[in-house]
């Protein structure tokens, strides 16, 4: 069976409305019974593409044929018909309903006029046990994992009877040992004649499950190769069109800022649930370095940087220093006068006024500047200037700066948001997730404008659960681990992955002498 | 005399006026359930009742059959909510204004037809008007007090009663309804599992509009035989501020309608006596959904921090 072709895009454009460009002349051949990975950056148009072979989307142009007949599919029905389900990256899911309900909606089991319950709960739960899913189908969704929804997802197009399964960006969600048992799962729907596609921009996780590749970018195809055919670099370069710089420690300088500190952290302290959240930390951020903050999320991570940014103002003891000014019962607004920026994990959510324009979103942290305002009213022109330079300086891929931000792509809008805090120019950062969820050629760029900063002697607090980002930018590194700094480590180059591993689970405790450096180097 | 109005209140009697009272406050409440449940805002409940009490007499009056007046009453009940189905979901106005609109123009457009058609501002009296009966159902009325409580009502309360059976039925006993609730608790889910979701959305405006018709009517065509100047009084807006407690529990939507209708039925025992200021005494019900709505607030607060409930 292997060999036939199932899917095929041909010469597939899409231009929206407002004459945006989204795919160019796409070609592609699906096999039946690969698993077929459809990588590029945020914005290349992976989700265009996925959009119209499932029928939320019609194509402006080209032809879409599903085994062997040309289709024109009205909406996702006329597609789940057909045979193809999408596993959408945001679960579509009814948090209310049973997994039962949500499995069977839009295609009910019925005796008479009613729902067939029994029924459906029993074919549900056979769908479930054939695939090995380890589900109670009668449960809630709402209490679910989002591993165990991810399931519900996944048996909802198999409900369906899909041939073609549409995974878009699946483990975006998942845990390196949840991932592990996806892939197995994958392997199996593919062993029994399913199709899958793959979409992702985790390069390791691609190269681990697929049997083929393609690549977009910008839009247009740059081809379909089998796995075994390229390197990881190959790869990298047909994503972004270049070589990636991967040491970023080559654009580090090394200037003397005195030792001075921007931020200070004397024995902070706070209770959550009557335990203690976040257990007598200190540490201090020089001028000029990256002090990156490793651990598993939810060990205290969150409450810190509520602490020090003041969204807690008075739910901790313990002293916070910044730019040497004492800021107990401060508020955000005064701590981000003493030179404090911030660019927060939820992007949409605190980063952004989403349904506003650009230039908006470009001062909304310094609206009260001199530079922006005319007298009692705000300088449109100046805004509309710095806006302008900003998006230049940034490379942000907008028609305007007047189209509403939330139209952008992630990595576009994360430009915005690092822009902005740039422009606020700052003395103290705090960079929380700075490139969660963004492609490689914007995370990058946001990489080197930390680097910029910190080189310029900005003191910079970087939160990431990304490992990887932590020990490439940081200078010192801390680890948390419940509440309290498990591990500190003076010099981020020597020090591994296995090592701050170790700290990050619990496993390995340093001395209160040792940890002391945190604040006292 | 204090002790013999308060007598009063436990008495089958009372019971029967509560069950006469709550027929269109029922018919409101579902009416805001059934837009609700798809997650459409139906706010124009009280004028609708307006539009349809009207259309109604005039229909019985002009075809001299008051079932004919009912249907035609019906089809505008109808019409005024396809009209919001058409202004919300395809011009992009808000619901909610729409509804403010209907709801402030109801009354002197009410009026307008009314003098245009009967001569008079005030009510339909000087209509010759055929209206709906009392229906005695043989066998129950001789059981004491079920009796007086199950038979001799108006038809329409007993057309109210199958409509919140079989309502229940369809929302959650059948594919239909079960896809109305997917729309309604996360649209984007529903589209996604190939569901049309604005078709649904327009049925249950339509059957929004019917519900809040027929309660109209029954204060029209059955209950008071005439219809007059705002005779609707609020009775709409208790309807939705049922739906606004039940937060989607069917049980608790036809509870707060009876007790809002108990209430009700109070005001209408204490205005008898001399001992309260009337006005005081025809201000208990809104009272009462006032506190009822606010309770219900704190309680759901409550729950959402608790995390007992999902905030919807």
């Amino acid at each position: 069976m292997i060999g036939d072709t199932i899917l095929k895009l041909d010469k597939v454009t899409k231009v929206y409305p407002n004459g945006t460009v989204a795919n160019r002349d796409i070609n592609m051949e699906f096999e039946k019974g690969e698993i077929h990975s459809i990588v590029g950056e945020n914005g290349a148009g992976k989700s265009t593409l996925m959009k119209m072979i499932f029928g939320i989307e019609s194509p402006s142009s080209g032809t879409i044929t599903y085994k062997g007949q040309e289709v024109h599919f009205q909406s996702s029905l006329d597609a789940i018909k057909a045979g193809i389900g999408m596993v959408h990256q945001h679960f579509m899911l009814i948090n209310s309903f049973s997994i039962v309900d949500n499995i069977i909606l839009g295609d009910e089991p019925t005796s008479g006029a009613f729902i067939d319950r029994k029924e459906a709960t029993r074919i549900t739960q056979e769908v479930s046990d054939k695939y090995n899913f380890e589900l109670d189908v009668t449960a809630k969704v709402s209490s679910l994992s989002v591993a165990k929804k991810q399931k519900v997802e996944i048996l909802k197009t198999l409900y369906r009877n899909a041939e073609l399964i549409i995974l878009d960006e699946p483990t975006s969600v998942l845990t390196p040992q949840e991932t592990e048992k996806l892939f197995v799962q994958l392997r199996q729907f593919k062993e029994q004649g399913h199709t899958i596609l793959f979409i992702s921009h985790k390069l390791e996780e691609v190269k681990a499950i697929s049997d083929r590749i393609s690549v977009i970018r910008n839009g247009v195809s740059k081809g379909t190769y089998r796995n075994e055919e390229l390197t990881m670099e190959q790869l990298t370069n047909l994503i972004i069109g270049r070589d990636l710089e991967s040491d970023l420690e080559q654009f580090k300088t090394h200037e003397d800022f005195n030792n001075e500190k921007a931020m200070i952290v004397n024995d902070l302290y706070m209770e959550r649930n009557g335990k203690p959240a976040l257990n007598k930390i200190s540490f201090a951020v020089k001028k000029g370095e990256i002090l990156g903050i490793a651990g598993v999320e939810g060990n205290g991570q969150l409450d810190l940087i509520r602490c020090i940014t003041g969204l807690e103002k008075t739910a901790y003891t313990g002293k916070i220093t910044i730019c040497g000014k004492d800021t107990t019962g401060m508020n955000i607004k005064g701590r981000r006068d003493l030179g404090m920026a911030y660019i927060p994990e939820d992007r949409m959510g605190d980063g952004i006024a989403g349904p506003l324009p650009i230039s908006d979103n470009m001062i909304s942290t310094y609206y009260t500047r001199d530079d922006v305002n005319k007298g009692m009213f705000m300088d449109n022109k100046a805004i509309d200037r710095i806006s302008d330079e900003l998006i230049e300086t940034f490379a942000v891929k907008a028609e305007n700066n007047k189209v509403s931000i939330d139209s952008l792509s992630g990595g576009n809008i994360q430009k915005v948001v690092v822009a902005r805090e740039y422009n606020t120019h700052p003395k103290f950062m705090i960079a929380e997730q700075p490139t969660h969820g963004i492609d490689i050629g914007s995370a990058e760029f946001v990489h080197h404008k930390l680097i910029e900063l910190r080189n310029e002697g900005v003191g910079i607090l970087l939160v990431s659960a990304d490992l990887n980002e932590v020990m490439d930018l940081s200078d010192r590194i801390i680890v948390l681990f419940d509440g309290e700094i498990a591990g500190y480590f003076p010099n981020a180059r020597t020090v591994t992955d296995q090592q701050l591993g170790m700290y990050m689970l619990g496993a390995s405790h340093q001395t209160e002498e040792e940890i002391g450096g945190a604040l006292n180097d | 005399m204090l002790s013999s109005i308060f007598g009063s209140l436990f008495t089958t009697r009372f019971l029967a006026t509560v069950i006469r009272l709550s027929t269109p406050i029922l018919f409101a409440a579902v009416a805001s359930f059934i837009a609700a449940s798809t997650g459409m805002v139906n706010i124009a409940i009280e004028s609708i009742m307006t539009f349809g009490a009207l259309a109604g007499i005039l229909g019985s009056y002009l075809t001299g059959n008051a079932w004919a007046g009912l249907l035609i009453g019906l089809v505008v009940g109808i019409l005024t909510a396809l009209l919001i189905a058409l202004f919300s979901m395809r011009l992009g106005a808000s619901p909610i204004l729409i509804g403010i609109a209907l709801n402030t123009f109801a009354d002197s457009l009410a009026i307008f037809f009314l003098y245009q058609i009967a001569g008079e501002k005030g009510t339909s009296a000087s209509l010759p008007t055929k209206t709906l009966p009392v229906v005695n159902i043989p066998g129950i009325q001789n059981i004491p007090v079920l009796g007086q409580l199950l038979s001799g009502q108006y038809v329409l309360t007993y057309i109210c009663w199958i409509v919140l059976i079989l309502l229940f039925i369809m929302i959650y006993k059948t594919p239909l309804g079960m896809r109305m609730r997917a729309c309604g608790l996360n649209a984007n889910a529903a589209r996604t599992a190939g569901i049309n979701v604005e078709k649904l959305q327009i049925f249950s405006l339509v059957l929004s509009g019917m519900f809040a018709a027929l309660g109209g009517m029954y204060l029209s065509l059955n209950y008071l035989r005439i219809f007059s100047k705002g005779m609707v009084a609020g009775q709409g807006w208790m309807g939705i501020a049922a739906n606004g407690i039940a937060n989607g529990n069917y049980g608790v939507l036809l509870l707060s309608a009876l007790i809002f209708s108990a209430f009700r039925a109070v005001s209408i025992v204490f205005s008898s006596s001399t001992i309260f200021p009337v006005d005081l005494v025809a201000a208990i019900p809104y009272f009462a959904v006032f506190c009822f709505v606010t309770i219900a607030s704190i309680i759901r607060y409550y729950r959402v921090k608790a995390g007992k409930v999902e905030e919807q």
